[in-house]
């Protein structure tokens, strides 16, 4: 068996037994799953305010909900992957390379024949497998709940973009782990390999957005990107700062895939950030010397 | 086959300024069991480093089993086997878990057979499916040996490998070691501060002294070479306390 199989079914193994990634886990797959069910709830009360409206003669307007995509009932998933779900994935990456400095297992692994990239892929190929086995399962929770939403299995079309739109939250989530295990292996004590990673997601996911937008907080925590003061200083900023902003660009994309009314523009700019952030973690994870993943802790 | 075990030349290893290891030429034939003793700082464990190619040396050569470990680390690292002072596991998982990961890092396809073979050997059956964090040092110390050896290495290198160890814990990691020399044919280098243990299991003895090899001979022809020493104890003081020249 090669020696990146071992690490990446080792890491299973281990994922398997650790409390906090299990912890964050259960919230995250509870999470997703209540969020179409959020949507439907949403839907039936609107629906109903809008029947009584209509039965008084307040109004001649169309139900806003009436031409509403099934997808619709999936979008709030954005916002817990951004923040659920990245949090979960910088865990598990700061977790997967303290492990071994932690329980001071890397002399015992190194000295068998195993390269420093080949550890560290096999790794991050066993964080892969378990964060596609989630997204997998939440996927298939996402399209039963809009199907008996909706009463009816979602469209072949429909079902496509669902799983586009999982796909690209693997990519994301992985870069998310990347920054969790480089902050594993770089930080002296356990306690900044935690804050580190999650310090650069707090400003990656609610400091960038803000600069050149209308600087609104609470348009952060909707599951599309924030909105743009259109023209001058303000603009400017954001089309150089946006593209920093991984997460928004997480959002556009699932905007543009879940064919979100409110997103326009193409999706390539968006995909190309997030793939370029997963790969630039990835040269730098490869990057690492054999003496830097055994330094010592100071804890 | 080589009848060389190990055998470096003017190995040498730095950290900035201060050297920890200074020209070590250093030869053991296969079969021996070779304790390295030194006061602490002196080398020994930077020297197994080297070997084991947890280090990279700044400067001489290694060579063990007829491998250069500067042109073939990966090959170095399948004919030996490496257990570390303190040695430590994933706490949260078993025996056989433990043992499985570092069987198939080790090469081995399928390693449970192995791995029972190897637990019957070093008499530790009944642990299979405990958690390694509930092991008393001694215990762990097993683990430790049985992932060691489950790949047959040709040089197995010991750290310390009776640190912390309670005088039963001791006896029986001696009998262990000089069982694999003995039936297994393996060559073991041990890093030791236990004299009395080195008199007991090595065959040959080396001494380092501020990163250098003062004293390299088989043991038998080093207690016949000082007739006035009562000890192997009383000889290594003497040697360390040489003046370096």
């Amino acid at each position: 068996m090669s020696a990146v199989l071992t690490m990446a079914r080792q890491e299973l193994v281990a994922l398997r037994r650790e409390r906090l990634p299990l912890v964050l886990l259960i919230v995250f797959v509870v999470m997703v799953s209540v969020s179409s069910l959020i949507g439907w709830l949403t839907n039936t009360t609107v629906s109903n305010v809008w029947q009584k409206t209509v039965q008084a003669g307040l109004t001649q307007a169309p139900n806003p909900f009436a031409d509403v995509s099934p997808l619709y009932y999936a979008r709030n998933t954005v916002i817990y992957l951004v923040l659920i779900g990245a949090l979960m994935a910088i865990v598990v990456g700061v977790t997967s390379t303290m492990r071994d400095r932690k329980a001071r297992t890397l002399d015992l692994v190194l000295s068998r024949p195993i390269a420093v990239p080949a550890y560290l892929v096999g790794k991050l190929a066993g964080i892969g497998a378990w964060l596609a086995m989630i997204l997998a399962a939440v996927a298939v929770i996402s399209w039963v709940s809009i199907s008996l939403i909706t009463s009816g299995p979602l469209a072949p079309g429909d079902s496509l973009r669902l799983a586009g739109f999982y796909a690209v939250a693997w990519v994301l989530l992985l870069a998310f782990v990347v920054l969790g295990m480089l902050s594993g292996i770089y930080a002296s004590r356990e306690t900044t390999a935690l804050l580190v990673p999650i310090s650069i997601w707090s400003i990656v996911a609610f400091v960038l957005p803000q600069i050149g937008t209308s600087a609104n907080p609470v348009s952060l925590l909707n599951p599309v990107p924030s909105a743009k003061i259109p023209g001058g200083a303000f603009d400017t900023l954001n089309t150089v700062v946006s593209p920093l902003s991984v997460t928004e660009q997480f959002k556009t994309a699932s905007g543009l895939i879940m064919a979100s009314p409110e997103v326009t523009g193409s999706l390539t700019p968006s995909l190309f950030v997030i793939v370029l952030a997963l790969a630039v973690g990835a040269i730098a994870l490869l990057a690492t010397k054999r003496d830097r993943i055994r330094g010592a802790l100071r804890d | 086959m080589t009848d060389i075990a190990i055998h470096t030349s003017g190995l040498t290893k730095s950290y900035g300024d201060k050297a920890a290891l200074r020209d070590l030429d250093l030869t053991i034939e296969a079969g021996e069991v070779f304790g390295l003793l030194g006061h602490n700082g002196a080398g020994k464990t930077t020297t197994v480093n080297l070997l084991t190619t947890l280090l990279a040396p700044s400067s001489g050569e290694i060579h063990v089993a007829g491998v250069d470990a500067a042109v073939d680390p990966n090959q170095v690292r399948r004919v030996i086997g490496y257990l570390p002072e303190n040695v430590q596991f994933y706490d949260n998982l078993t025996t056989m878990e433990n043992l499985r990961f570092f069987g198939r890092l080790s090469g081995l396809s399928k390693p449970d057979g192995r791995i029972r073979e190897v637990l019957e050997y070093l008499d530790f059956t009944g642990h299979d499916h405990e958690r390694v964090g509930s092991f008393s040092k001694g215990m762990r110390q097993r683990v430790g040996i049985a992932q060691a050896i489950l790949h047959e290495p040709t040089v197995l290198f010991l750290d310390e490998p009776t640190s912390g160890l309670d005088p039963e814990g001791v006896r029986q990691l001696r009998d262990v070691i000089v069982s694999l020399n003995r039936d297994l044919g393996m060559t073991i280098f041990m890093n030791t501060h236990l004299l009395s243990e080195v008199t007991k299991t090595c065959t040959s003895i080396g001494i380092l002294r501020q990163g250098e090899l003062a004293y390299q001979s088989s043991l038998e022809a080093t207690l016949e070479a000082f007739p006035g020493e009562d000890s192997l104890e009383e000889i290594y003081l003497n040697i360390r306390s040489a003046p370096v020249s």
